[in-house]
């Protein structure tokens, strides 16, 4: 069937649900619809997130007091390393593709993505590819135990028998490869599936950041899939790869962290975007410094191809000043976002519903965040607390404050866009403060804890250690953390019965294109489309008075 | 189209400079290959665009700063209603992947699965070749 | 409510400060903490001003630019500043600029390697323990520790020490919290670190990087004694080896 763009003249027909419960679940996994698709990307990777977070509670609890109540050293291995690996390869990324699924071909004013049926495929590989993750659980020798960043040579058949790891490695390469065809159909669909007057400059700043995004995808994710097969060829036909005797250990670390650098670019661009398309509908003015925020994004795109090796400064084999240069310089383009998105609120007229609050929370934790990262960027200061919780205290504080934090943003944003209700309110801002003090509490003491010498990936410590206080507040902390999720989960039941959502934009100011469409959108997502000649044409269609100054 | 060339472009000759300076500063073989790499691959995707913006040679409406909606009335494109094949696709992938861990056998038959289903996805809107509307061009 | 999101974070981080020189770091106890205590406490220093200064840039608009109706309904819908995003490009970077030409001093000096030291001592690290080596005491002179009972390793105060650092089996890592040091131990790789420890102690030491079932078993107690007692340690070793 070919698709028509057409001036409409008719109001949609209301819709029909589907009459039998078997009809949706075939609608749902035929479907090629990027909105549905996109669901069912945000709704597994919130399952997946729960799971991860849950592995997160059993660690934590572990680690309360001396010595093992609960698991032993094997198993609280097999649960780090699964937390680590869901949460950013099964949970934080395919949000990303998730959000990008459902969000940007509406801001672009496309009708699809280019390639729907590649799309669902992408879908499947990672849902099966997560599975069979997570499946290593379920073998004999438990799942992969060997930490998300699998060193050799610990991950080879030797150090880590079993089909856990294969089962990890495997998963992962598929899943990967999911991955690698979304960023092609998301470059695809922005390049190509613009709508008229839809130029590059005008697109929304979520919309740019999904294509830099895609890009680093393109970039990072195929040499992850070349380390993993090494590793798995390594693993099941003997081949010496990784063989430490040629230089495995580094050649490991070099593949992995050239990927793993840019990823974690993966995984904060994006909700950098959410962030972005937020405080300008709650301050009712523009992004301050447009042109500038995408030339910064650019840049960190650029360079965080260069970086790679500051995750290897302690291994004594890598060149101390070019990596810790490049890391320092990649600090300025993110620096400059935070003025763009402060100076989008200043002298703005704020409002506090709850979407702005979770990028309040998003700011004032990946501020934090992001200084002990410019601590880390110095080789000396790196080398007295590399691989110890001042690291994992900081990569929390930047991942889960900007993915966790835009998330929960992007949510209560887009939930009458997506669902045609509304989220309620008071719950959210439960929420929201339930989930910043249990972060908070559990995380800051973190940065203590590796000062005073308390080791990554460590299942237990001596009562002597004197590590025992602050682990017991981490403690409380993530399981006030984990109580958060109550409010929000009884938000989204109740909402199921809340009136629905009669007008395109909500909020009142929404300023990019799905604003200009229905609570959900139709099928092929616009039956109007408003004249674009800014980065806001939804904000110039309900607000024609006011004056955006085109690009 | 030009920013979308130029941006590929530029961020491939961006990693050609960096990996220059890598390998001058005394870099080594995994990051010089890598960095090298990612400027092909940038400036693969980027000559391409450029190449068929040449070809496309007039201005398209999404990159006209004064276009109105109806310019881009008409045929859309192409879009699957909805489709089965992209499930065995991935199942069959899936499978090859367990053969690995498991044993030839599978692998095998996943690859031939493999193969069916990407032919039944690149067919599925195939006519029939005596069908009406084939015969006649445009 | 908004106060909380100021003060608790404040409070929490300041409660664990003991001494507030060193910022979590012992002053005087090796070369490698006169090199990096200054550098790590600039950099808090500048960290906190910025981070302050930010802060305050991002509550402000919170508490004093709110929306109320006797302002209208819209304010000036500024979309750009160009004096104003030069200045907040330019000092970014002028701030790493200084950050980075310490670091690079800095590292320059704690990689270092001296033409001679004064002592030479191997680690060899293996699943789930240390071995430490005293070349000086003859090729016999090692001390295997296990996760049961980790293994004390013996340097002179005062002296610069080479250590030669490798590991058997998976990557291990070399660490001493209270010594701002550590370096990974890698198989089929020769790692070399320098340094002189300067006040006698006992100090812990770790295995930091991730290497299998007993990861967190593979401590290590650092004992810095006198030269005198040093050269004890090493007859001792002499002796037990022959």
């Amino acid at each position: 069937m070919t698709t028509y763009a057409e001036r409409p003249t008719i109001a949609p027909a209301p819709g029909l649900a589907p009459a039998k419960k078997g009809k949706n679940f075939v609608k749902w996994i035929t479907s090629t619809d990027h909105k549905t698709i996109g669901y069912l990307y945000l709704i597994t990777s919130f399952a997946w997130f729960l799971i991860g977070g849950i592995l997160a509670l059993i660690l934590r609890f572990e680690l309360t007091r001396p010595g093992m109540q609960f698991i032993s050293n094997e198993q609280y291995n097999q649960v780090f390393t699964m937390h680590g690996t869901i949460m950013l390869l099964m949970f934080a990324t395919p949000l990303f593709v998730g959000f990008a699924n459902v969000i940007m071909p509406l801001q672009i004013g496309a009708a699809d993505v280019a390639f729907p049926r590649l799309n669902m495929l992408s879908y499947w590989l990672y849902l099966f590819g997560g599975i069979m993750v997570f499946a290593g659980f379920l073998s004999p020798g438990g799942a992969a135990s060997f930490g998300w960043t699998a060193y050799a040579p610990l991950s080879n058949s030797t150090y880590s028998p079993g089909i856990g790891g294969d089962l990890w490695v495997v998963g992962l390469a598929i899943g990967g490869l999911g991955t690698i065809l979304g960023g092609v159909n998301f470059i695809t669909t922005i390049f190509t599936m613009r709508a008229p007057g839809m130029t590059m400059f005008r697109m929304s700043i979520f919309s740019w950041n999904v294509l830099l995004t895609s890009i680093l995808v393109l970039l990072a994710f195929p040499p992850l899939a070349a380390a993993l097969l090494g590793l798995e060829a390594d693993r099941i036909y003997g081949t010496h790869i990784f063989d430490p005797a040629n230089g495995g250990a580094m050649l490991w670390q070099h593949l992995f962290w050239f990927f793993g650098h840019p990823e974690v670019y993966i995984l904060a661009l994006p909700f950098f975007g959410i962030a972005t398309e937020i405080l300008p509908v709650f301050s009712r003015k523009p992004i301050f410094g447009y042109k500038g925020l995408i030339a910064a994004t650019i840049a960190i795109s650029a360079l965080s191809v260069a970086v790679w090796a500051h995750h290897m400064f302690a291994s004594g084999q890598v060149l101390l000043p070019f990596f810790s240069f490049m890391t320092f310089l990649i600090g300025v383009p993110t620096g400059v976002k935070f003025f763009n998105w402060i100076g989008t609120m200043w002298r703005g007229h704020v409002t506090f519903e709850t979407p702005m609050l979770w990028v309040m929370g998003f700011l004032v934790t990946f501020l934090f965040g992001g200084l002990t990262g410019i601590i880390l960027a110095s080789p000396p200061l790196d080398f007295a607390v590399s691989a110890s919780y001042f690291v994992v205290a900081h990569f929390h504080y930047v991942l889960f404050g900007t993915v966790v934090f835009a998330m929960f943003a992007g949510f209560y944003f887009w939930w009458p866009k997506m669902t045609g209700k509304m989220l309620d309110e008071r719950l959210g801002k439960i929420h929201f403060w339930t989930l910043f003090f249990g972060f908070h509490i559990t995380f800051l003491i973190q940065h203590w804890l590796g000062i005073k010498g308390f080791p990554r990936r460590y299942a237990d410590y001596l009562a002597t250690d004197g590590f025992t206080g602050m682990n017991m507040i981490s403690t409380i902390g993530s399981f006030l953390l984990a109580l958060s999720m109550i409010p929000f989960a009884i938000n989204v039941w109740i909402t199921r019965k809340s009136p629905k959502v009669e007008v395109d934009d909500p909020w009142g100011y929404g300023a990019s294109l799905e604003w200009a469409t229905s609570c959900p959108p139709p099928r092929h997502n616009f039956l109007s489309m408003p004249r674009i000649r800014s980065e806001r044409p939804a904000f110039d269609l309900h607000h024609p008075h006011i004056k955006t100054e085109g690009h | 189209m030009k920013v979308n060339w130029q941006l590929f472009t530029g961020l491939s000759i961006f990693y050609v400079i960096m990996t220059v300076i890598y390998w001058y500063v005394g870099g080594e073989e995994v990051g010089i290959t890598g960095m090298l790499l990612a400027a092909c691959l940038a400036g693969m995707v980027g000559f391409y665009v450029w190449f068929t913006q040449k070809r496309i040679g007039k201005t398209l409406p999404a990159d006209n700063l004064t276009a109105e909606i109806a310019d881009g009335a008409g045929e859309l494109g192409f879009y699957s209603p909805h489709s089965w094949w992209p499930l065995p696709v991935a199942l069959s992938a899936i499978a090859a992947g367990m053969g690995l861990i498991i044993g030839w056998w599978l692998t095998l038959i996943a690859v031939v699965s493999l193969v069916i289903s990407i032919i039944g996805w690149v067919t599925e809107y195939e006519k029939p070749i005596d069908d009406p509307s084939m015969t006649a061009h445009h | 409510m908004r106060l909380g999101l100021v003060i608790t974070p404040l409070v929490l981080a300041l409660s664990g400060c003991s001494k507030v020189s060193g910022l979590g770091f012992p002053e005087g106890v090796s070369s490698v903490n006169d090199i990096s205590l200054s550098l790590w406490q600039g950099a808090w220093i500048a960290a906190g001003v910025v981070g302050v200064i930010t802060l305050i840039l991002i509550l402000w608009p919170a508490v004093f630019h709110r929306a109320k109706p006797s302002k209208g309904e819209f304010p000036k819908q500024t979309q750009y500043n160009i004096p104003v995003e030069i200045i907040y490009t330019v000092v970014p970077f002028i701030i790493i600029a200084v950050l980075f030409y310490f670091t690079a001093v800095k590292e320059n000096e704690i990689v270092e390697k001296s033409p001679t030291v004064a002592h030479e001592i191997t680690v060899n690290a293996i699943q789930w323990s240390w071995q430490f080596g005293y070349p000086e005491a003859g090729e016999k002179a090692v001390v295997t520790g296990t996760p049961e009972k980790p293994p004390t390793l013996v340097v002179p105060v005062g002296e610069r020490v080479r250590y030669t650092i490798t590991a058997s089996d998976v990557v291990h890592g070399f660490w001493i919290p209270a010594f701002m040091i550590q370096m990974q131990n890698l198989p089929g790789v020769t790692n070399h670190l320098e340094f002189t420890a300067n006040k006698i102690g006992e100090f812990p030491g770790r295995c930091n990087i991730l290497c299998g079932r007993n990861h967190a078993q593979m401590i290590f107690k650092l004992k810095v004694v006198s030269q005198a007692d040093y050269q004890k340690y090493l007859d001792s070793l002499k002796a037990s080896a022959a």
